[in-house]
């Protein structure tokens, strides 16, 4: 059996990060969102993919090429428009047999998840369909079942009508009706082709089982989620792989991930839930306390960063403080309350020497702060900061 | 330049050979061909491209050699496609390299019938005359002494068990696999069924049966070390890509990253490249010379700069088709770095060579392991790329002037000319590339954009000075080789001397204004093409040049190190240019991969 693997999506909800790559490419731990799913996939005994790419393509045909490193063929298919998760399962029509699955390339799973699937396709030869109970089931697609008959899916409901917790984990198995099914709806008023439009139209008339998953499912929604979900990732690695070097003086605790020629300058502090790409620099005497930085970010001596992003290639000058701790983050136009967001610095963004960043702050990619400015909210893309 | 494969095993040698192939289409795909030995010999063979030669459905021989051609002596037709075969067609022969004999060779063999126009034909014949039928090793073995040229060719016959392959001066490896073994003149032949493969040694006589690999050399027989080769096979698919030059742009800030890693510690200033040279050799230097060809040769101008500048030795490049150990230099004195991806460049082998006859100390920088110039050179350092698909090299320009950057701040720390802050800072910079270029690849579609407003230009310049000199002249080889359209690379002050006269309002110039290319001079010659109505698509890091473009390119700030990351958007122009014109980017008329010939 295929696997489609849906990763042509942007992730607004992720900018600045997802400016230049799309959302299965934001890393977590040092491996990019689609990787788990990959890895699972796999695991579970299939060798064939196809990716349904899109948005920034490259990024992810050039980290995974053919599959080869994963032990699995890849195949990929172009959605050019991203018209919704319906019209991104029409592009694999030609590229599947009978039988395939699909799948979410931006929310981490278990192997297992994909067995139990498989399993209930081959004994019941019709739609299946994972459900996961979640926190907040209003960002999700609530289902209702009986027995494991599914019986009905809610999209992102109000969290007080919220029929139940239990939620659609975006993992299916389906068969070539799909794609008429797919056919046969109309586009949501967004113009967007919802799959599970087409799977709750014919709820009635053919019956869609689920199968109950109670492992890891862990979407990856707000830029705070990248820094606590690779916490939560270290903290389920029984040994993270430490291929970086640290100078002397140095300490990085044992649940950091840190990628090749990454270094750690002496008497520098690393602390849990930390994971530090491939290549950073982190300067002298710097303290890191949960902080992501992905592939050739630098981090400048005597920097004190907590709950922090530092993209791709983006430096962080000397004596640079973010004191971490709950801020509001506006997202969208929403305004979220109390989240763990340090600040997060775009790709190629520069942040000067003696800076301070005060909780929740955003620095765009590509943006230039100069030293010793403070800064908080958001900074645009491009943008330069200068004390004033 | 050819390619050749041969199985034996229990896989159908039909499909392993055909697939082995297309993987060695790269090296030529002029015309094509296949021998099956089954009880007799089965030839299949024609001009064209791989995928156009008619195979039988099935077979139920156990062993295939096969081989894709690209012209040199004799017309690509059926005929000169290889495998050649003797009279009685029991004797198939596949063959890259060159038999410089072979005239004299056929005047010996006047009472035998030749059916093609190529050198290699004699190669069966000769078999023919010393084969009793058995022993199969030992008629090579015969035949090989009379051969003079370069060759690696492999052999099978109706009645042998196997095959049986020699080498003289042309790469050949030998691949040993769980259903089988193999021969082929590069690893990515077979790359999917193995990657345990031993190199053979000049004058090595291999037989080769399902069971096993028996080396024989003019001692008895000998044992060549099986190692393993790393390279990933996917390197070899095009993952989602439409052409392989596109992927291994894209590649870069990756394989860069490979170059440099564990090499480099920045902090204080040190470079490890493995290398065994001694302390002493180094500061007793007074030259360094390096030979190449083509892109190589572009990466060479580059280093010679740096060399000269961190080093402070004297340095000098050579077309190595061009040149001489001569001028007086001492052996003694002079250090000569072959650079070529391959390392089986044939012009750059044999100016390796001539300089390890005259006694100078020799040093390969080269992306292949096992290959001829790592194993001949008295050392190598290892670009560590990847493979290269794209005829138009890329991937490896970048990782050459990369290495030779780190060679460069090497030798002046060795030699004692380079302080440790220097090193420092351009170690910084070197570091910076994987970040900077995955930059420059973020804003591709603007570079799209540019592309489809000029691809109609008559002809195309490339300007730049120091630094950014070989960046134009690579630029514009790049945008020639796979667009076929007219371009040149010059030195920008070289301009008003002659080629201005060609410049007129549809000859878009490219300008090279970067750090480490003295960009405000450059920028005079910008305004002299402007006022002959010529466009200018400026690649800069220089504010002052803005106004004067009509399309610019920001490359991040990087020192010495930025006309590299200018080379990355020139690239990406060459190839946009190239699919808007609807060129064959991967496989352009005429040329191939590797140039084995001289």
């Amino acid at each position: 059996m295929k696997a489609v693997v849906l990763a042509a999506g942007e992730g607004q909800r992720l900018e600045p990060l997802t400016n230049l790559r799309p959302k299965p490419m934001v890393p977590i731990a040092n491996q990019p969102l689609l990787e788990y799913v990959i890895d699972s996939v796999s695991d579970a005994g299939i060798d064939e993919i196809l990716l349904v790419v899109g948005y920034k393509r490259e990024r992810i045909q050039t980290y995974f090429g053919d599959g080869h490193r994963w032990g699995v063929d890849i195949e990929y298919a172009v959605q050019e428009k991203q018209l919704g998760t319906g019209h991104a399962v029409l592009q694999a029509e030609d590229h599947v047999d009978d039988e395939f699955l699909v799948l979410n390339g931006d929310r981490i799973i278990t192997a297992d998840l994909v067995e139990q699937l498989v399993e209930k396709r081959r004994d019941t030869a019709e739609t299946v369909m994972a459900a996961t109970r979640a926190d907040d089931p209003s960002e999700y697609g609530v289902v209702t079942l009986d027995g494991d008959r599914v019986t009905g899916i809610t999209e992102k409901p109000r969290a007080t009508t919220a029929p139940s917790d239990i939620v659609n984990a975006g993992v299916y198995a389906f068969d070539q009706s799909v794609f008429d099914a797919i056919r046969d709806i109309n586009p949501d008023p967004t113009g967007e082709l919802a799959l599970t439009a087409a799977i709750e139209r014919h709820l009635d008339d053919e019956p869609v089982r689920a199968v109950r998953y109670r492992g890891l499912w862990v979407d990856v929604s707000y830029l705070w989620d990248v820094t606590a979900v690779t916490a939560q990732v270290l903290d389920e690695l029984d040994d993270p792989i430490q291929n970086g070097v640290a100078d002397e003086g140095a300490q990085v605790a044992d649940d950091v991930r840190t990628g090749s020629d990454t270094r750690v300058g002496a008497n520098a502090t690393v602390r849990r839930g930390s994971a530090l790409g491939n290549n950073v620099t982190v300067g002298a005497n710097a303290v890191l306390s949960n902080v992501v930085a992905f592939d050739d970010a630098t981090i400048g001596d005597g920097a004190v960063l907590n709950d922090c992003i530092v993209a791709e290639n983006a430096t962080v000058g000397p004596n640079t403080t973010v004191p971490g701790g709950p801020a509001d983050v506006v997202v969208d136009g929403t305004c979220c309350e109390s989240v763990d967001l340090g600040a997060v610095v775009g790709d190629n963004a520069s942040v000067g020497g003696g800076s301070v960043l005060v909780g929740g702050t955003v620095i765009g990619d590509g943006a230039t702060v100069q030293d010793g400015v403070t800064v908080s909210g958001r900074v645009p893309t491009d943008a330069e900061v200068r004390r004033g | 330049m050819c390619g050749i494969i041969g199985y034996n095993g229990t896989k159908s040698p039909l499909s392993v050979v055909a697939t082995g192939l297309k993987n060695l289409e790269y090296r030529g795909y002029d015309s094509a061909g296949i021998a099956l030995s089954d009880g007799g010999i089965e030839v299949y063979k024609q001009e064209g491209e791989i995928d156009d030669l008619e195979l039988p459905e099935s077979t139920d021989a156990a062993c295939g050699i096969g081989h894709t051609r690209w012209s040199t002596h004799g017309e690509p037709t059926d005929a000169n496609a290889h495998p050649h075969t003797d009279c009685p067609g029991r004797i198939a022969v596949v063959h890259n390299g060159i038999i410089e004999n072979y005239d004299a060779l056929k005047d010996d063999l006047s009472d035998h019938e030749f059916t093609s126009e190529t050198d290699t034909e004699v190669i069966p014949h000769l078999l023919e005359e010393v084969y009793d039928g058995e022993d199969l090793v030992g008629a090579v073995q015969a035949v090989a002494p009379r051969l003079e040229g370069s060759y690696a060719f492999a052999v099978t016959a109706a009645d042998s068990d196997g095959m049986v392959a020699a080498r003289m001066d042309s790469p050949l490896v030998v691949g040993h696999g769980e259903d089988g073994n193999f021969v082929a003149s590069d690893v990515t032949a077979f790359l999917e069924h193995t990657r345990e493969v031993s190199y053979l040694e000049d004058g090595d006589v291999v037989s080769v049966t399902a069971d096993g690999v028996t080396v024989h050399d003019a001692e008895g027989t000998a044992d060549r070390p099986v190692q393993t080769v790393d390279w990933e096979a996917d390197a070899a698919e095009k993952g989602g890509y439409d052409h392989y030059m596109l992927k291994e742009i894209h590649e870069q800030p990756r394989s860069l990253r490979q170059t440099l890693s564990g090499r480099v510690d920045a902090v204080d200033g040190d470079v490890d490249l493995d290398l065994d040279m001694p302390e002493q050799y180094l500061q007793s230097v007074t030259e360094i010379q390096i030979v190449a060809c083509g892109t190589s040769y572009h990466a060479g101008l580059y280093a010679k700069q740096l060399v000269e500048d961190l080093a402070n030795v004297r340095a000098s490049v050579h077309v190595a088709s061009e040149y001489e150990f001569n001028g007086g230099r001492d052996p003694w004195r002079t250090l000569v770095l072959a650079v070529t991806q391959s390392g089986e460049t044939a012009d750059t082998l044999s100016a390796m060579r001539e300089a390890a006859r005259a006694g100078a100390r020799t040093l390969a920088v080269t992306n292949t392991v096992g290959s001829t110039a790592a194993r001949e050179a008295d050392d190598v350092v290892y670009i560590r790329a990847g493979p290269e698909i794209g005829v138009a090299a890329t991937k490896t320009f970048a990782a050459q002037v990369t290495t030779l950057s780190l060679l460069s701040v090497f030798l002046g720390r060795e030699r004692g000319r380079l302080s440790a802050d220097e090193a420092s800072e351009l170690l910084e910079n070197a570091r910076g590339l994987p970040g900077a270029i995955q930059q420059i690849l973020d804003v591709e579609d603007d570079i799209k954009g540019v592309a489809e407003e000029y691809v109609d230009g008559d002809a195309f310049f490339f300007i730049g000075r120091k630094l950014g000199c070989p960046v134009a002249l690579e630029g514009a080889l790049k945008l020639k080789e796979i667009s076929y359209a007219h371009a040149e690379g010059f030195a920008a002050g070289e301009l008003k001397h002659g080629t201005l006269a060609l410049v007129t309002p549809d000859t878009p110039v490219l300008a090279v204004l970067t750090e480490g290319a003295t960009p405000q001079a450059t920028l005079n010659n910008v305004k002299e093409v402007e006022s002959r109505g010529a466009p200018v698509i400026g690649v800069s890091s220089y504010d002052p040049a803005e106004k004067y473009l009509d399309a610019a390119f920001e490359v991040p700030d990087l020192g010495r190190l930025e006309p590299l990351l200018a080379n990355i958007y020139l690239q990406l122009f060459a190839y946009h240019v190239a699919k808007l014109k609807g060129r064959s980017i991967d496989k352009p008329r005429n040329l191939a991969k590797s140039v084995t010939v001289e």
